[in-house]
């Protein structure tokens, strides 16, 4: 039973991850917590969905092209509510991710409505559905694989964007001291919407992944995800990438394994209760720096 | 404004986790009130509605509760759906003197707490209570399909703790095996951890007591662990929703239904082509007793006028089958408590679509 309890919290972990790494690479950037984050991946489930019943768009182009309107959307998001309050209390900018959550949600419950809706599986590669791999009780589904295969590509390709791009040069430099890179000639704005593109992007990815493993999608889901997304970031520590990739497996399996030997309702407690243990002896996360170190 | 129209509220999740089960609500009492409508209204008057939102959220409800208390216009609720959401409102109900019928909430609790100080029931309901749902499923599956050990999945709110309690109390009686009891907050999207658990104990039922949207959920990853077992539940999760998202793994699910359409009379067949060409879907039980429960109150209203107290009198005294409202759901009348009369069908998934069982328990 552990092995199957290892590898239904791993594919959860790995999701969470890909979510986390949009939020703690926004922070990472303009310290901003993007509560709107969990939305975005909500809307890569529909856009995917809506390329695929109603243009025909097969299921791998579709997945791109949500890739594509979600970065578009995050972008949006940055100019609309983000950009005007870069310079003011922080907390102002953390309001207008609250708000923009809150229409994002509302916005995709007028165009598609309240109802959860299945992803279209006609459009899914046959294989999805069967077992790759058995070991004793244990069963592994191609789907299952092909998401940890996704994940990890995703993983991988932006750690070589990050680490050996002139962007993601720039990015970290922003991290570093924003005024500072602006004075090298970086242009500010433009890396910042280069972060919510790789973000959202992502965020996207996850949201389909989400919607194909369940089965299921509706305007909501960007919430609960969201939140845990979050708690991953922080236990990851907050800014770090490869720290909410950590952050988004411990999580998955944390939660897998209290729901699987403690109990059920306590799955979200034992995830939180990891994140606050982890917030109280090491504040800055598993792999975070402290925010001082920043000033 | 008010003197040519007759206005009533309909307080129900429209966004939110539940807001789909709140349009089905929308839908019901969307068709009764354009069909009063187009037949000229009540004593000359339109029919308006006042959709109010609370997210099947207890504490919404009780902020929603007020505003419809205080506005003089309103003449009743239909609502509330979700039980938890109904307990939250009653008290102001009740204070405040308004007549509420709920299509959907089928706590026990609820009949204690539907009265004001000298007694008086305002809140009413034309659907059963969860215990006897709870009782009728664990004889069901015990004497009709056979089953003997029972894996329980539950979502932790009213209604699903006490459909659980009310089951398993039965079952203790009849001696049917409890393997495994889960909960889950709604919401909740990943069940692997709970079916790995249950899974070990080998059981030939899983009892998932909540609603359809997060049933289908369990019902594909039972499947997906490889736990095949015949799945039952109540009211929750009939609609064609679970057999949207569960596809396959849908199939081998019993539940108990307030409302039949295979088993309705010719005035609800009719309802029923409409409810489709309208809506474009199968007709659900909510959305039927969403409908009666505004046919209802209307019905009241025609009669006594727009007191909301005199419509409280009038519907309390529909207290026998002689007197009952006929409705597409069948008759509805109360008992002392408020609560209608209603016997249970079963209906089963087979083949992805929903049949009634072959075996009925009346």
């Amino acid at each position: 039973m552990l092995e199957q309890q290892l590898i239904n919290g791993l594919t959860l972990g790995v999701i969470y991850a890909m979510i986390a790494v949009g939020y703690t690479m926004v922070y990472g950037v303009i310290e901003l917590i993007n509560f709107a984050h969990g939305e975005i991946f909500m809307l890569g489930a529909f856009f995917c969905m809506t390329f695929i019943t109603v243009f025909g768009v097969p299921f791998y182009l579709a997945i791109f092209l949500a890739m594509c309107c979600c970065a578009v959307c995050g972008v949006l998001l940055d100019i609309i509510a983000y950009r005007p309050l870069r310079n003011s209390p922080r907390l102002a900018a953390l309001i207008t991710a609250i708000g923009m959550s809150i229409f994002l949600q509302n916005l995709a419950l007028m165009i598609w409505g309240s109802r959860p809706r299945p992803f279209p599986k006609d459009a899914l590669p046959e294989f999805f559905s069967q077992t790759a791999l058995t070991f004793g009780d244990v069963k592994l589904t191609w789907l299952q694989l092909f998401i940890f295969a996704v994940t990890i590509a995703m993983m991988v390709g932006l750690n070589l964007i990050i680490t050996k791009t002139k962007a993601g040069t720039a990015m970290r430099a922003l991290a570093q001291n924003k005024q500072a890179a602006a004075l090298m000639g970086i242009n500010v704005n433009r890396i910042i919407s280069f972060t919510f593109i790789l973000g959202s992007s992502m965020g996207a990815v996850a949201g389909v992944l989400v919607s194909v493993f369940y089965n299921t999608m509706y305007p909501m889901m960007g919430y609960t995800a969201g939140v845990k997304a979050f708690a991953a970031a922080v236990l990851g520590g907050i800014g770090s990438v490869p720290g909410a990739m950590i952050g988004g497996v411990i999580l998955g399996v944390a939660e897998a394994l209290g729901a699987g030997y403690v109990s059920s309702l306590y799955r979200d407690g034992v995830a939180y209760a990891i994140m606050i243990a982890v917030i109280l002896f090491r504040p800055s996360g598993i792999l975070g720096r402290l925010v001082g170190d920043k000033a | 404004m008010a003197d040519d129209t007759v206005t009533i509220a309909v307080a129900s999740p429209f966004t939110g986790p539940a807001a789909a089960y709140g349009d089905n609500i929308k839908a019901g009492v969307s068709m009764k009130v354009a069909e009063i409508n187009e037949a000229g209204g009540i004593n000359g008057k339109q029919v308006e509605v006042e959709w109010m939102d609370e997210k099947c959220d207890p504490r919404e409800a009780a902020t929603v509760a007020p505003k419809i208390a205080q506005n003089k216009d309103i003449v009743g609720v239909v609502g509330h759906l979700c039980s938890s959401a109904h307990l939250a409102a009653l008290p102001t109900y009740t204070r405040a003197g308004v007549p509420a019928i709920s299509p959907t909430a089928t706590n026990v609790t609820i009949s204690e707490k539907n009265t004001d100080r000298r007694g008086r029931v305002w809140g009413f309901r034309n659907v059963y209570r969860d215990d006897f749902q709870g009782q009728f499923l664990a004889n069901y599956v015990k004497d009709v399909l056979g089953l003997e050990k029972i894996a329980v999945f539950h979502e932790n709110n009213d209604y699903g703790i006490g459909l659980k309690d009310a089951f398993m109390g039965e079952a203790e009686k009849i001696d049917l095996d409890i393997v495994g009891v889960e909960a889950y907050i709604k919401g909740a999207q990943d069940f692997t951890p709970q079916l790995t658990k249950l899974k070990n104990e080998n059981p030939d039922g899983l009892f998932i007591a909540g609603y359809y949207g997060e049933g289908a959920l369990i019902a594909s990853q039972a499947n997906m662990l490889g736990l095949d077992v015949v799945k039952f539940g109540a009211d929750g999760l009939d609609n064609a929703d679970y057999i949207n998202l569960a596809d396959t793994a849908a199939n081998n699910t019993y539940m108990t239904v307030p409302f039949l359409a295979a088993a309705a009379g010719p005035q609800a067949q009719e309802f029923i082509k409409e409810f489709e060409k309208e809506q474009g879907r199968s007709l659900d039980w909510m959305s039927a007793n969403a409908y009666d429960a505004a046919g209802l109150l209307l019905q009241a209203v025609a009669e006594v006028g727009e007191d909301r107290e005199e419509i409280r009198d009038y519907l309390i005294s529909i207290d026998s089958p002689e007197e009952a409202y006929e409705g597409v759901t069948g008759k509805t009348y109360f008992n002392e408590q408020g609560d209608s009369q209603k016997s249970a069908y079963v209906k089963m998934v087979k083949d992805e679509e929903f049949v009634p069982a072959p075996k009925q328990m009346n």
